[in-house]
């Protein structure tokens, strides 16, 4: 015990040390195996970022390493720039809480010290785009959108249609449904005939009565097809004058999402559960999943089980309406140190052919660039072996010309989150009506006290 | 002699808590008076705009209390839920720990692999709550191996859904609670008992004494000031409960917030919004509330003696 | 006479003997309800994320190995960095908060001061207010200060843990002697000496305890250090295991967290083993005292 306590005392003596070497000198004790790195690189660098006028340390802020990943491989980053990624990781609002900091701080930062990009998804790209703490990207010199989706430029733009960013990626979401189940309940699996029976809503209705007197579940959660609707939405969550309003398109869903509870067409699983991912093995009963590229090829694992999986007993047509699900923005930041660096990175990302083209080919990715997609849809060698050979992007160009992104507020991830939530209690019976409505608008105005609830 | 003595080494007591006082005043003062201050201010974020702080007296704390549509008060609610969970949890946990406590230190039950088992019950509260909340997802999950056997064993046809009922869901949080914090109860009691005096034990029986009467006659009686800080630290830590049912019901609390603890409800308003002032008013009531059980706890325990 | 005598001590044994099977029998149940966590722990650390996504598997299935590699060479991770961090966080925490924390008991409980009561009565007070609450403010403050990225931020507040020191001063209450204190006064010890050579001692079991449990809660703590430690080099483990957890589609891989989060038990194992034994250690000088 003794020997313990003075070790462990030794320890903090030494902790002691590099507290007060830390305040000396900012680069301290656990930084130090790091340091000599660095200032290698630096008097190389010294010449070309004092040329550009730059900051040499570029401050990347992301929650996961999926844009990292592109950007070390198919981005050069200027000679002396020091790349640096600033990863928190979602888990409990933590992202948006650090970077929310870092952005109310970009003023007063070290240039070394600022944030040079960020990333954010489209469920809260709004939160930044209108706020000061994001700026012109054209005024930087990324003025070519052409071939860029629209909807990923409406969505980085804030009200005033200033485009704050871009994405490198495009997400339309497709109907993803069970070959041979189509082929027993609708008598075929061809993407095309599939379409036609299930484009409208009144059609999916229709189906799902047939999929369920054959033994077959439509969708394995209720909220599967959620995003389909809220994405169509003709107005926004919350009115001008601070009113939460339900929309045609989610009363809808919340009419058709009980209406499908109480009639057993879906198993009210959460999207994310074992239940659900368990109803894509080959012994799954569910015909109808929502979702874009990056979810049928890495999401949808269980489909892909070289034993219990069902590969290549799949297909994609558009569905009852085009949208998107996901997809990460690059944005710019105010007061960043490193314009010009900032502009070459989006213009890469959007414009560079050779490298979307990496997007598509190596990283299984919807790129943001119309051009390099339509050449792999017209591509017949280029197809899905989970797909049963289908080429997907064939499907994707149309679709990704439909989508909107209107009426979106920054309220928007809150609602759509909270609503899904309190909604399935009413669904599966556990609360009333009354009550999962009244504990969605709770836990609206504790997000939002301003929001005016029903 | 004694005036003297009391004079002279006072400094030395000064001394000795001026380092807890100093890293309490920069560590923990500063943030709770703000917090404190906080309550009586509008102060929170929409989106990244800052609105306030605007003073606005008691207004945060009016809204706490002020029933909704079906009359209830959601505060209270919330304690409620917290305090059920809490006593689900807690009875079993001090009750077992207790008696493997006592167990544990008999010199006439002589337990045979006692570090062995002193390190098993300790075990799962070395798991982080989240992963072992995880771990009970899978194992409660609809197709989970629980929901298998009692559909194997026909018990049930459909799948139980654990996380959408009240019962399961707050027996659930119960147990995992139960089972992260008995072995750390049974090591703080066993610590406690390994204090005593053991001649104390050893005249007790000489005095013919049974196990039960040395138990109620001489181990309680002794134990009585850490029981009472495990009571009391068990309760705080009871009515901060957060991150098993956090984790359990991805913040939700669900069924209709019946498993939505008071630390949860002040998550729900720091999280995303930064709202300081209700958390703030929150917060205080927590801490009001807190310390009249703590109180009353305190007061009963310590009477008996 | 002797009869009865021997009757009595047989039924005494009797007695003994079917105690001691229901204490087992409880052992053995809450071994396995403890253990069975675990278990399924190791088994998931074994199994691949397409059959983790699969639901529940009784049995390991091979891949511990590619487990242990893949959250090893993981690039956005260094886990031997993480858990020195997390060592190095969590130790000097354990130490300052159960030294101070005695030290502050031994103040309170063995002088007598004109503020005592009411400076005990404010430690108590503050003792029930939630962590949470001042986790906040106390954030504001560390980028107000620019404070992040640096360890002390996070170690020294222990040394005000009104927990930890009314544990200490419960203990003192049933076990401390001042006696011995005055004994020690007699020899001419110095008040601060007496504190560390014969108080401190005494106290071993109390202290092992709390450093368990100071050292187990700083080793698992998440929402602090995540907001404070945003560089990688200075992330502690579960900031690790959560970026492992929010890692995109592309690289999501449940075995590799489960690998990590039986990893990151290993090292709080060993120092609760460690410590555990100083608690028996502490009854035997006690009693020899005594």
């Amino acid at each position: 015990m003794k020997k313990l306590i003075a070790m462990l005392l030794a320890l903090v003596m030494v902790f002691a040390l590099c507290a007060c070497g830390q305040q000396a000198a900012p680069a301290a004790a656990p930084a130090a195996e790091e340091a000599p790195a660095a200032e290698a690189a630096a008097p190389a660098a010294d010449d070309a970022a004092a040329e550009s006028g730059e900051g040499k340390v570029f401050n990347i802020y992301a929650w996961n390493e999926e844009f990292k990943g592109f950007f070390e491989k198919y981005y050069t980053v200027p000679e002396g720039v020091t790349v640096n990624w600033i990863i928190v990781p979602n888990q409990g609002s933590a992202y948006q809480d650090a970077l929310d900091e870092a952005l109310l701080a970009q003023a007063d930062a070290d240039d070394d010290e600022k944030v040079d990009m960020f990333l954010a998804e489209d469920d809260y790209i709004l939160k930044y785009t209108n706020s000061e703490a994001t700026q012109d990207i054209r005024a930087l010199g990324v003025t070519d959108f052409s071939n860029a989706y629209t909807y990923t430029v409406q969505a980085a733009s804030d009200a005033n249609g200033v485009v704050k960013g871009v994405s490198f990626q495009c997400c339309p979401s497709a109907l993803i449904y069970r070959r041979s189940i189509a082929k027993d309940v609708l008598g075929t699996d061809d993407p095309a005939e599939v379409q036609a029976k299930l484009d409208s809503w009144e059609k999916f209705e229709a189906v799902a009565a047939d999929a369920k007197a054959k033994g077959y579940y439509m969708t394995s959660s209720e909220a599967e097809d959620y995003r389909v609707f809220s994405n169509n939405a003709d107005a926004p969550w919350v009115d001008e004058n601070g009113n939460l309003q339900f929309t045609d398109a989610i009363q809808t869903w919340m009419k058709q999402a009980k209406d499908f509870s109480d009639k057993g067409y879906t198993i009210n699983a959460d999207i994310w559960s074992d239940e659900c991912t368990a109803q894509q093995f080959g012994d799954g009963k569910t015909m109808c999943f929502f979702g874009p590229a990056w979810y049928f090829n890495f999401c949808m694992g269980n489909a892909q089980d070289p034993e219990k999986g069902c590969m290549g007993d799949w297909a994609i047509c558009e569905g009852p309406a085009a949208h998107y699900w996901g997809g990460t923005w690059l944005l710019a930041p105010a007061g960043t140190d490193n314009p010009t660096m900032l502009a070459d990175v989006m213009n890469t990302f959007i414009n560079d052919e050779d490298v979307c083209s990496k997007l598509v080919e190596n990283e299984a990715q919807f790129c943001n660039n119309q051009a390099v997609n339509a050449k792999y849809a017209e591509d017949p060698n280029f197809g899905s072996e989970f797909l049963g050979g289908q080429n997907p992007n064939a499907v994707f160009v149309e679709l990704a010309t439909k989508i909107k992104f209107e009426n979106h507020t920054i309220f928007d991830q809150h609602c759509n989150e909270k609503l899904q939530e309190n909604w399935r209690q009413f669904c599966q019976g556990e609360v009333t009506e009354d009550e999962a409505l009244a504990n969605f608008y709770k836990a609206i105005n504790e997000r939002f006290p301003d929001v005016v609830t029903p | 002699m004694k005036k003297h003595r009391g004079i002279s080494y006072a400094k030395w007591g000064y001394l000795f808590i001026l380092p807890f006082f100093i890293a309490y005043l920069l560590f923990s003062f500063l943030p709770q008076a703000l917090t404190i201050y906080n309550s009586f201010f509008d102060n929170y974020r929409q989106g990244l705009t800052q609105i306030g702080p605007t003073f606005v007296g008691v207004k945060n704390y009016i809204k706490l209390f002020t029933p909704d549509k079906t009359g209830t008060i959601d505060i209270l609610k919330y304690a409620g839920n917290t305090l059920i969970l809490w006593v689900g949890g807690a009875i079993p946990q001090i009750v077992i720990a207790l008696l493997l406590a006592v167990f544990f230190t008999s010199y006439r039950l002589k337990i045979k692999g006692q570090q062995f088992f002193k390190t098993v019950i300790y075990m799962p509260n070395l798991i982080m709550a989240s992963a072992f909340s995880m771990l009970f997802f899978t194992l409660f999950s609809n197709v989970g191996p629980v929901n298998q056997l009692i559909q194997a064993w026909g018990w049930s046809d459909v799948p139980i859904d654990f996380f959408a009922k009240k019962v399961t869901v707050r027996t659930l949080i119960c147990s995992m609670n139960f089972l992260m914090w008995f072995g750390n109860t049974t090591i703080l009691l066993m610590a406690g008992i390994m204090g005593i005096d053991q001649n104390l034990f050893e005249a007790a029986e000489i005095d013919g004494a049974n196990s039960v009467q040395v138990l109620f006659r001489v181990t309680l009686p002794l134990l009585t000031p850490i029981l009472v800080y495990t009571v009391i630290t068990a309760m705080i830590g009871g009515l901060q409960m957060f991150d098993v049912p956090q984790v359990l019901t991805n913040g939700a609390g669900n069924p209709n917030r019946t498993s939505m603890t008071l630390i949860m409800y002040l998550n729900n308003y720091l999280g995303g919004s930064k709202n300081y002032g209700m958390a703030g008013a929150i917060s205080v009531i927590i801490f009001i509330i807190t310390g009249i059980l703590s109180l009353i706890v305190f007061r009963t325990l310590t009477k008996k003696d | 006479m002797t009869n009865k005598k021997s009757a009595d001590s047989r039924r005494a044994r009797i007695q003994m003997t079917l105690l001691r099977a229901v204490v087992y029998f409880i052992l053995i149940v809450l071994t396995i309800l403890c253990l069975f966590s675990f278990y399924m722990l190791i088994i998931n650390a074994t199994r691949s994320n397409a059959q983790l996504q699969g639901g529940f598997a009784a049995l390991p299935q091979g891949h511990f190995l590619d487990n242990l590699r893949n959250a090893w060479t993981d690039a956005s991770i260094n886990i031997p960095r993480g858990m020195l961090n997390s060592f190095f966080i969590a130790a000097s925490t354990a130490v300052l908060t159960t030294y101070f924390s005695a030290l502050t008991a031994y103040g309170i409980h063995a002088y007598d001061f004109k503020l005592k009561k009411a400076l005990f009565t404010f430690i108590m007070a503050i003792m029930v207010i939630p962590p949470q609450v001042s986790a906040a403010g106390f954030v504001q403050l560390c980028y107000k200060f620019g404070l992040t990225n640096k360890f002390w931020p996070l170690i020294l507040p222990g040394i005000a843990a009104p927990v930890v020191f009314f544990y200490m001063k419960q203990y003192m209450e049933s076990v401390l002697p001042m006696e011995i204190v005055e004994a020690a006064r007699m020899d001419g010890s110095n008040e601060f000496r007496t504190f560390n050579t014969i108080v401190l001692p005494m106290l071993r079991p109390a202290i092992a305890v709390q450093m368990i449990f100071s050292f187990v809660a700083s080793w698992n703590n998440y929402f602090l250090p995540a907001l404070l430690l945003t560089k990688a080099e200075y992330k502690t483990v579960p900031i690790m295991i959560a970026q492992l957890r929010s890692a995109d589609y592309s690289k999501f891989d449940m075995g590799k967290v489960y690998m990590f989060i039986l990893l990151a038990i290993l090292p709080v194992m060993i120092v609760y083993i460690i410590l555990s034994k100083s608690i028996i250690k502490g009854v035997t000088a006690g009693s020899v005292k005594g």
